[in-house]
């Protein structure tokens, strides 16, 4: 294998954040169409199916064209999607209102901050470790280079990861405080004191992987958690994934721990006061929180790139006979597993009600991070005895 | 401690989501697949909307196999509505002892559709049907009738193109 020049280096880094940039990008509206279809299937409804509601008209002609596709089984799931494309036609066409007293530079910065601190941190997710595949020898320029499987290899990658995850509650917080409005306000003081609690469990349950494994490095991390655990090692490893979904839950403000973006009590929130493109990043990197959460969570309890989850594909891998096309990583079971989570995320939204402001704290602070400190130890033990 | 154990274990929270997954899958295998399907919704304009049996929509005239109209002009139903939306012409018709109603007229506008004018009528010979597309562009359109106004109490409705017009 040729070693690559620092051009053609930086061409293939490139070439990965495309990649990963398109996975986001693809996921994401793809979430946004589910979360309609489940919700509404959960309550015997049939999700989105139109647009718009007319008869006549461009509209009209487009709806009942879905309908005859409906007749066919497959099609008839997917008669919601140009829906989606209204949507983001909608947000960006809109007419973006700055209020007259909000103060301007913040007001605009927030929702960039909160974008951006929720794509960046897709820099040191591993998708498949190792190389993801190797350009062929007809590719101009990059013949027989080899693309690896996350963008940047970075070897305090978990530190990394949380550092700018958490950079995200300026960004509520800064469009709550920058709105100069009542509600926005409560909402972006709520998110605060709500996101600071729950980073503390957060960080916590996933002290437990590493403590197991004994690195930092995402990839590193994935691999051992994977295949390198003992059949003690399931216990944290359950314990763990439950506590870090229920924080992770918290951390996205999804429901049912959704206080800063409270319909039924604060009109909307922090974003009350945001309208056009500025709200659909808010929009956006909720989403892309969430798959951030359902790939970490993925990674280091669902067993990453390889099949089972919770360790048990070493046990197994012992088993089946070497070289085995199961026994292997593919990045196809990492994305399986996010979209698994994404749906998970979906699925508690439509089955449990909204916490209390107060219940929130309280589950936070005197049952999850008691029960992550007993799962830390629990890791440990298992680390040293076996 | 069995209260304890309960806050830790969350057995409620997974009845919570095996129902909530049950339905899903039930409505995702099951939509525009089969005859009867789970989901409780019907996809309107495109399928014929079907109300409950008593609901309460337009009001209508009703008549008899000869084709008679079988309002006979008691004026028990203009007396006992409410928003007196109903007026009545009295008059005679050439062979026929009761008396005819030369004018019939419902203003929709005012109606709220209590259903008093049916239940106080001791001949059947008004009822509300099935309609409920009922909106028009105009005012005056919500003047109902019999032959000559614009909207005729025996035609279902100009706008109600999807809905059950009669039982």
């Amino acid at each position: 294998m040729p070693t690559p020049t620092l051009l053609q280096s930086i061409a293939i880094t490139l070439i990965q954040c495309v990649l990963v940039v398109l996975f986001v990008f693809v996921v994401v509206p793809l979430t946004v169409f589910a979360e309609r279809k489940v919700l509404g299937h959960i309550q015997q409804r049939l999700g989105s199916t139109r647009v718009a509601s007319g008869h006549i008209g461009v509209t009209g002609w487009m709806n009942r064209g879905m309908w005859k596709w409906g007749r066919i089984p497959v099609l008839s799931y997917w008669r919601g999607i140009p829906g989606l494309l209204a949507d983001v036609l909608k947000l960006i066409l809109k007419e973006d209102i700055i209020p007259a007293k909000a103060d301007k530079f913040v007001f605009f910065i927030a929702p960039a901050l909160s974008m951006v601190s929720a794509v960046v941190v897709f820099a040191a997710i591993s998708f498949v470790p190792g190389t993801f595949f190797v350009f062929p020898s007809w590719f101009p320029g990059l013949a027989g280079l080899p693309v690896s499987g996350g963008i940047a290899d970075i070897n305090v990658g978990l530190l990394w990861i949380l550092g700018v995850a958490s950079v995200g509650v300026y960004g509520i917080v800064l469009a709550g405080w920058a709105s100069n409005s009542k509600y926005p306000l409560l909402g972006g003081l709520r998110s605060a004191a709500q996101m600071v609690s729950y980073e503390v469990p957060l960080a916590i349950s996933l002290l437990a992987p590493v403590v197991l494994t004994g690195s930092l490095n995402f990839g590193e991390m994935a691999q051992r958690m994977a295949t390198g655990t003992s059949a003690w090692g399931l216990v944290p490893q359950v314990f763990g994934f439950l506590i870090y979904l229920t924080c992770g839950f918290a951390e996205t403000n999804r429901l049912p721990f959704d206080m800063p973006e409270a319909e039924n009590e604060l009109v909307a929130g922090f974003h009350t006061e945001y309208s056009g493109m500025k709200f659909g990043f808010f929009y956006l990197a909720e989403y892309i929180n969430m798959t951030v959460v359902s790939a970490l969570a993925a990674g280091f309890f669902l067993g990453g790139s390889w099949l089972l989850p919770f360790g048990l594909q070493g046990l197994v891998n012992k088993l089946l006979p070497a070289g085995a096309w199961i026994a292997g990583p593919h990045a196809i079971f990492f994305v399986a597993k996010i979209i698994f989570l994404l749906f998970t995320y979906i699925w508690v939204r439509g089955t449990i009600p909204r916490y209390r402001y107060d219940q929130v704290m309280s589950v936070a602070w005197k049952y999850l991070i008691p029960l992550a400190l007993v799962n830390l130890l629990l890791a440990a033990f298992v680390r040293c005895a076996v | 401690m069995n209260k304890f154990l309960r806050t830790l274990i969350p057995s409620d929270i997974a009845k919570g989501l095996a129902i909530t997954g049950k339905h899903f899958c039930k409505v995702f295998f099951t939509a525009n697949r089969r005859k009867v399907p789970f989901h409780i919704v019907s996809e309107y304009p495109e399928v014929v909307a079907k109300v409950q049996p008593r609901y309460r929509g337009r009001l209508t005239l009703l008549k008899d196999e000869q084709g008679e109209i079988k309002c006979v002009c008691c004026l028990a139903c203009e007396k006992i509505c409410p928003t007196q939306v109903i007026t009545i012409e009295k008059g005679k018709k050439e062979g026929r002892k009761m008396p005819y109603p030369v004018r019939y007229d419902f203003e929709m506008e005012r109606c709220i559709f209590c259903e008093f004018c049916v239940e106080s009528c001791g001949f059947d010979s008004i009822i509300l049907n099935h309609q409920f597309e009922l909106a028009t562009y105009n005012r005056e359109d919500f003047s109902l009738g019999m032959e000559g106004l614009s909207q005729n109490m025996f035609e279902p409705s100009p706008v109600g193109k999807f809905s059950v017009a009669d039982d």
